[in-house]
């Protein structure tokens, strides 16, 4: 009786890993670090640190790792973050308070028009997206005068509600609850999957497709402009106008370490919590190796390397038919 | 002994491939000068792989090759080829669109007008201009790819084809171009037009024409072998007998039958409610003035030769080719000439493209690609949340009753065979109901017993009262499912047939 329940365990283990092998890695990363510098890795200001910088990777990420799995990129998000705060910026003192709500509706409206845009004109979304990024760090730049602006008004975001949690880790159960309720549960989730799969199939299948390019993008920059809003204040409640590389690379790396194939056709924002936590373990675990800033982008950069030829492996297989 | 005027021949050729299957089976087949020899088949009778081994993209398990009477190893690249004066011109993505002509025309070939790393461009230029002239293609030389019109692009490719062949062998005339199905894209106007040049450039150069077009086949060669199973089961000289087109098509396909399938008889009456009209339809240079109409329950069958436009008119009705003129009725009401599928969808019309690779999800599981065209019947009764246990209970459901052989609902289809693959295509549409349930080459490259399997399904979805519409490269298909046969001819109903009718024609 013990011997077969160790061997379901034994076996459901061995599909977890066969199906997230990023586990291994996230484990393996955890035990070389905790082991190198225990005093270190292990403390709780460590954890903080490590739980700040997940979250700021999730909630960049979330709205990308739908897309993604539509086998398309989004990387408006840097631009909606910095957009988006300037924006508050300059209508806090008009409009008071509700001037944040302004950063969610940035991110529909953006998700709404690059959606068109990609839909109808057929562009690639990787370079029409990178546009809209490089255009509202432009806009931001001259909204707020080339200087970073602090706004004091939303501290009650971040508020501290449970001691050594921090708070947007609370804001984004919610929104990740909700992206991964739609992308799993959902008629819109299914077609997402669909299109990303295999878009002429779902074409001939009779699916919209257009309409459902456009609803993702909508979907998408409403969930990049719900986390913007709150990683505003939780990086500092001040408008960055400077781009930092990082924050455009990270949440990538984040997605597809997590097994979401750049093809699409599956994963989704279940696994970018896998791989954003791997990947802050590993950028933390670089941090207190006290390793120089250029050698964590190094290493950072050979991780996506890695994580794309695993990832265009697996999605290769459906691929693999013989006419 | 090797014929004295071939230019190329074929000797006891056979090929297999993975030790079973035999694609080529003792072939002979050979090449005169100055003529065009047609090489009819089936999909899978071996046309390809003959094309393959003479263009040196395999070389066969055995047998012998001669090129101007002498024996010689077969290529084992197209540069060998193109030595013993042989060069293919492929059916489709031969043409690199953003190319002007002249470069075209020399692509490949730019190391004999190179002069210390620099492109000679001006004896590019006036040698293109005379190859134009030489061929009467009508266009410039600094035209690009793209704005050419296709009938066009491919004759250019055909003349890019002679002349890296006059690049190794000089101006003679001993050379075979291969066409693989050269009028696939083209219009019906446009293949009159490629035809007629390519029997003007007949003095120059000799042909392998490999198609399925019957009539294009018995218009422009001068003799015909058609391969079945890998054999030439049969060779005909233009010149001397000419044979019926309905008597190539028997030779071509065979009259073994597929299985032991038995035909439900169902009754074919006149009176039923119409659910779909076409009324004039047209499509240029795809289908003319086509008038026909599908009753409920009924299963109506276009029929033709390769290129007839039966296939054109399917995907219109699939809402994937917008007609020209006429009207299309959908269960009463006019449908607009350039509505997508998913308004067709919300019609009533479900499209079935025997081709997996484009109907599938293939790293989803077989229950996923169920119930993507099935969702509102998994969603909780409640919550409106999908049900995963429904999922599940649908797939097993279709699995039973489509015999599809799968470890399970969860099974993803990439490791299916081509047959299950295929039910599974048809398992979502059988769940889904359509009114109308458009099919074409529904059992195309799958077994015996899956074929089967899906001529059921889709008698039971007839017996629901579903209505059809069956385009098929197999006429035995059309003799098993439908009620009534439309005949068309070079994209024009010629006439309508009943069953028996039609098993007449085709002799089945």
């Amino acid at each position: 009786m013990k011997n077969r329940g160790l061997k379901q365990i034994a076996s459901s283990i061995w599909k977890m890993l066969k199906d997230f092998p990023v586990v291994l890695i996230l484990i393996l990363f955890f035990v070389a670090f905790s082991v190198l510098f225990p005093d270190r890795f292990l403390s709780q200001m460590n954890f903080s640190s490590m739980m700040r910088q997940f979250v700021t990777l999730m909630l960049f990420a979330i709205g990308p790792s739908m897309m993604m799995t539509m086998g398309s990129l989004d990387l408006t998000y840097v631009g909606i973050w910095m957009l988006g705060g300037a924006l508050v910026w300059f209508f806090t003192p008009i409009i008071g308070i509700a001037a944040i709500l302004v950063v969610p509706l940035l991110g529909v409206v953006t998700g709404f028009l690059v959606g068109v845009i990609q839909a109808k004109a057929k562009i690639p979304s990787f370079i029409l997206t990178l546009s809209i990024m490089f255009t509202y760090w432009g806009l931001t730049a001259m909204i707020s005068g080339g200087y970073p602006r602090t706004v004091q008004a939303y501290g009650f975001i971040t508020a501290k509600v449970i001691p050594g949690v921090p708070t947007a880790l609370l804001w984004a159960i919610p929104i990740l609850v909700a992206a991964i309720y739609l992308t799993k549960y959902t008629r819109f989730g299914t077609y997402l999957y669909a299109i990303g799969s295999n878009e002429e199939g779902a074409h001939l299948a009779g699916i919209n497709v257009l309409k459902y390019k456009i609803l993702a993008f909508t979907v998408s920059g409403l969930f990049i402009g719900l986390g913007s809003m709150i990683l505003f204040q939780h990086m500092g409640g001040s408008v960055a106008v400077e781009m930092n590389l990082n924050t455009m690379n990270w949440p990538l790396v984040a997605i597809i370490l997590g097994g979401t194939p750049l093809m699409g056709g599956s994963g989704g924002p279940q696994r970018t919590i896998l791989g954003a936590l791997t990947l802050t373990i590993l950028v933390r675990g670089l941090n207190v190796a006290m390793l120089k800033p250029e050698a964590i982008q190094l290493l950072v950069g050979l991780m996506l390397i890695a994580s794309i030829l695993v990832g265009s492996r697996s999605a290769n297989k459906g691929g693999l038919e013989v006419s | 002994m090797p014929e004295k005027d071939a230019i190329l021949e074929l000797k006891n050729v056979t090929k297999t491939f993975g030790g079973v299957v035999r694609a080529l089976d003792d072939i002979n087949i050979s090449i005169r000068k100055n003529e065009i020899v047609g090489v009819v088949g089936e999909n899978g009778a071996g046309k390809s792989t003959m094309m393959k081994i003479l263009a040196g993209v395999f070389p066969p398990d055995s047998g012998k090759l001669f090129y101007k009477g002498k024996e010689v190893p077969f290529p084992k690249s197209p540069k060998e080829a193109a030595k013993r004066g042989v060069a293919i011109v492929y059916q489709e993505k031969g043409v690199v669109p953003c190319l002007k002509v002249y470069q075209f025309l020399f692509l490949g070939n730019e190391d004999r007008y190179t002069t210390a790393g620099k492109l000679q461009l001006q004896k590019m230029r006036d040698y293109a201009g005379k190859v134009l002239k030489e061929f009467k293609i009508n266009c410039d030389i600094d035209d690009y790819m793209y704005d050419l019109p296709l009938s066009t692009q491919k004759m250019i490719e055909i003349a890019r084809a002679i002349v890296s062949l006059r690049i190794e062998h000089g101006d003679g005339t001993e050379m075979v171009i291969i066409l693989d199905e050269p009028t696939a894209p083209l219009t019906i106007e446009e293949r009159q037009d490629l035809f007629k040049q390519i029997l003007a450039m007949k003095d120059r150069v000799s042909f392998i024409f490999v198609s399925h077009i019957m009539n294009e086949v018995m218009e422009f060669t001068d003799r015909i072998h058609v391969l079945r199973d890998g054999k030439v089961v049969a060779s005909y000289d233009m010149h001397e007998e000419r044979i019926s087109e309905e008597a190539l098509f028997r030779v071509i396909v065979g009259k073994e039958s597929i299985g032991t399938f038995q035909r439900k008889a169902c009754d074919p009456s006149d009176t039923g409610e119409i659910l779909m009209e076409a009324v004039d339809l047209t499509k240029t240079g795809a289908y003319y003035d086509v008038s026909f109409c599908v009753r409920k329950g009924e299963c109506l069958g276009i029929f033709g030769p390769a290129g007839a436009g039966q296939n054109e008119i399917l995907r219109t009705i699939a809402g994937l080719l917008p007609f020209d003129k006429g009207q299309l009725i959908i269960s009463g009401k006019k449908a607009g000439a350039k509505e997508p599928p998913h308004v067709r969808l919300d019609r009533g019309v479900g499209y079935f493209s025997g081709e997996t690779g484009k109907e599938l999800f293939l790293n989803w599981s077989i229950a996923k690609n169920i119930t993507i065209l099935n969702i509102p019947k998994i969603l909780h009764k409640f919550t409106r949340v999908i049900s995963f246990k429904a999922e599940k209970r649908l797939a097993e459901n279709i699995i039973e009753s489509l015999r599809i052989k799968a470890p399970g609902p969860n099974a993803e289809c990439y490791a299916l065979s081509g047959g299950n693959k295929q039910k599974v295509s048809v398992g979502k549409w059988f769940e889904r109901n359509p009114d109308l349930f458009l099919m074409e080459g529904p059992t195309i490259g799958i077994d015996v017993g899956a074929r089967e399997d899906i001529y059921e399904a889709t008698i039971q979805m007839k017996e629901r009262g579903i209505s059809m519409i069956l385009v098929s490269d197999d006429p035995k298909e059309y003799s098993y499912l439908c009620d009534k046969i439309i005949y068309m001819k070079n994209g024009r109903v010629s006439d309508v047939l009943s069953v028996e009718e039609f098993n007449e024609v085709i002799s089945i």
